[in-house]
């Protein structure tokens, strides 16, 4: 399998940018919050503080990127049309920004009313988000596991964002709610597809492409493109079993063993090709990737010692660790690395179709300096080190909120500067290319 | 028959393949052929070719590498 770029199709600048602008707003807020907060927030993973930082991040920053990132990737990669791509970033994008804010709020105060306009807000755009996406990827004549990868985790979006709404039905409507699922098995399904169904199967697909092409190292081999998703998507459906009978234990165990041996298999097969890379030279992205495929490995080391270990296991804080590994360490380290090598190749992309063809193509390295790319990686794998910190050292947990706040800042002023710079560059090419005419 | 010219764009960074292939082609002299080596398959490049008069034929070698034969119509 060979992968493909195809520039024809990308939609319009506006339609990810709005998305890959927002979402860092989202992590800055998560850090304040946890700043306000403080040590408490971390108790367990059932403090409302903890609830409201992990859907910041899932529902606030994650989603965002993605969403952006898709309607962008799907086009380009898979030669997948989208329908009318700025109608719906116009549709989708103002309104999960409403609804993850008000499903946080809904989690620090304990609100009602907020879980039930959040379920809405949240629903009708990704609904019509998988809708757009689903019969774009499943029209495309394109082929290879990427595809593969996207559809399922299409798939996954959609079965989170059910649970999710029922989840939020529950605690909308306290007691009048029809489904009596039991809250806890709902949490736990809800949880593995956000992130082993959704964004792990979206990373793992996107990695097939852009880590070969922008890291120049070997293909990922064509044994485990077809064993990862497949065996990922079966082990979820199996550890969904739950939702329709009670499960014996060992049974749970065994499967969510099993999917995180595969993301294991999957963090030591990036390192291992990152390490035979061609070229070796080494950007922002290249080691955020690496950091994160670390973060993904000690997750799962993680899992396997709570599971050898019970007097671990039943720590309160336990499922907060993997928790952090997974949504600041493992998913926003991806994301970063990926924002700082999309944004510039967009301003690059659509620079290059503006002006003058005469004129030299602009330069991707002019875009965001690389110092600044670099000073703000520290600044998150520091904020990830001292959250994973502040569970052991409760007295971090301010710092920890601090760092993650400012690194998410700073991303964000690299990420504004992009743009302005594109901004910039274009008005010189078409300035240019009219003086050109002119003359 | 003169050799062809070659950009091998396998060691380089996006975009810079289609970078140097844009700018050979602004030389390229009538039954000129320009081969470029690649790990994938450039639809943006192939794209360019198709809507600016350009023949392009490509073949996958054993290593994996794509080689891309082109020349004008």
């Amino acid at each position: 399998m060979q992968p493909t770029l195809s520039f024809e199709q990308a939609p319009p600048i506006s339609v990810p940018y709005r998305f890959f602008l927002t979402a860092p707003l989202f992590g800055v807020t998560a850090g304040l919050l946890l700043t306000w907060l403080g040590p408490a927030a971390l108790a367990s993973r059932w403090t409302p503080g903890a609830a409201a930082l992990t859907h910041l991040i899932a529902a606030g920053l994650m989603l965002q990127t993605m969403c952006g990132a898709l309607l962008q990737f799907v086009a380009v990669a898979a030669g997948a049309n989208i329908w009318r791509p700025r109608l719906v970033a116009a549709v989708v994008h103002p309104l999960i920004t409403a609804g993850a804010l008000l499903l946080a709020m809904g989690f620090a105060l304990g609100l009602p009313f907020l879980f039930r306009l959040a379920a809405a807000l949240l629903a009708a755009p990704i609904g019509l988000f998988v809708g757009v996406l689903a019969l774009a990827l499943i029209k495309t004549p394109a082929r290879g596991m990427t595809l593969h990868s996207l559809r399922l985790a299409v798939f996954g979006l959609l079965v989170t964002l059910t649970l999710g709404v029922t989840l939020a039905g529950t605690l909308g409507w306290p007691g009048d709610w029809p489904l009596s699922l039991p809250f806890l098995t709902l949490v736990n399904v809800h949880v593995a597809w956000g992130l082993g169904g959704w964004a792990l199967l979206l990373v793992i697909g996107v990695s097939y492409l852009v880590v070969p092409m922008f890291q120049l190292t070997p293909a990922y081999p064509v044994w485990l493109t077809r064993l990862l998703p497949a065996g990922l998507f079966l082990a979820l459906l199996a550890w969904s079993l739950q939702l329709g009978r009670e499960m014996p234990p060992h049974w749970l165990a065994a499967v969510a063993l099993a999917g995180m041996l595969l993301a294991g298999l999957y963090a030591v097969t990036t390192l291992r090709l990152q390490s035979r890379r061609r070229r070796h030279v080494s950007d922002a992205t290249l080691v955020f990737w690496r950091g994160a495929m670390v973060l993904l490995l000690i997750l799962s080391l993680s899992w396997l010692l709570f599971a050898a270990l019970p007097r671990l296991d039943g720590q309160p804080r336990a499922p907060l660790w993997l928790g952090i590994l997974a949504l600041p360490g493992v998913f926003v380290s991806v994301i970063n690395g990926m924002l700082y090598k999309i944004v510039p190749f967009l301003n690059w992309l659509h620079l290059q179709r503006q002006g003058d063809p005469r004129q030299p193509p602009p330069n991707m390295k002019q875009m965001i300096p690389e110092r600044a790319m670099r000073g703000q990686m520290f600044l998150h794998f520091a904020a990830v080190a001292l959250l994973l910190a502040a569970l052991p050292w409760p007295s971090l947990a301010r710092p920890a909120g601090l760092a993650f706040a400012a690194s998410c800042l700073w991303l964000e002023w690299n990420l504004v500067g992009a743009v302005r710079q594109y901004a910039r560059l274009l008005r010189d090419r078409i300035g240019a290319a009219g003086s050109g005419r002119g003359s | 028959m003169p050799e062809p010219r070659e950009i091998d764009g396998r060691n380089l960074l996006p975009p810079e393949p289609l970078e140097l292939t844009l700018a050979a082609l602004e030389t390229l002299a009538p039954g000129e052929e320009l081969v470029v080596l690649l790990y994938c398959q450039p639809a943006p490049l192939y794209s360019v070719l198709d809507q600016n008069g350009y023949r392009h034929r490509s073949e996958l070698r054993p290593d994996g590498t794509n080689e891309i034969r082109i020349s004008k119509v």
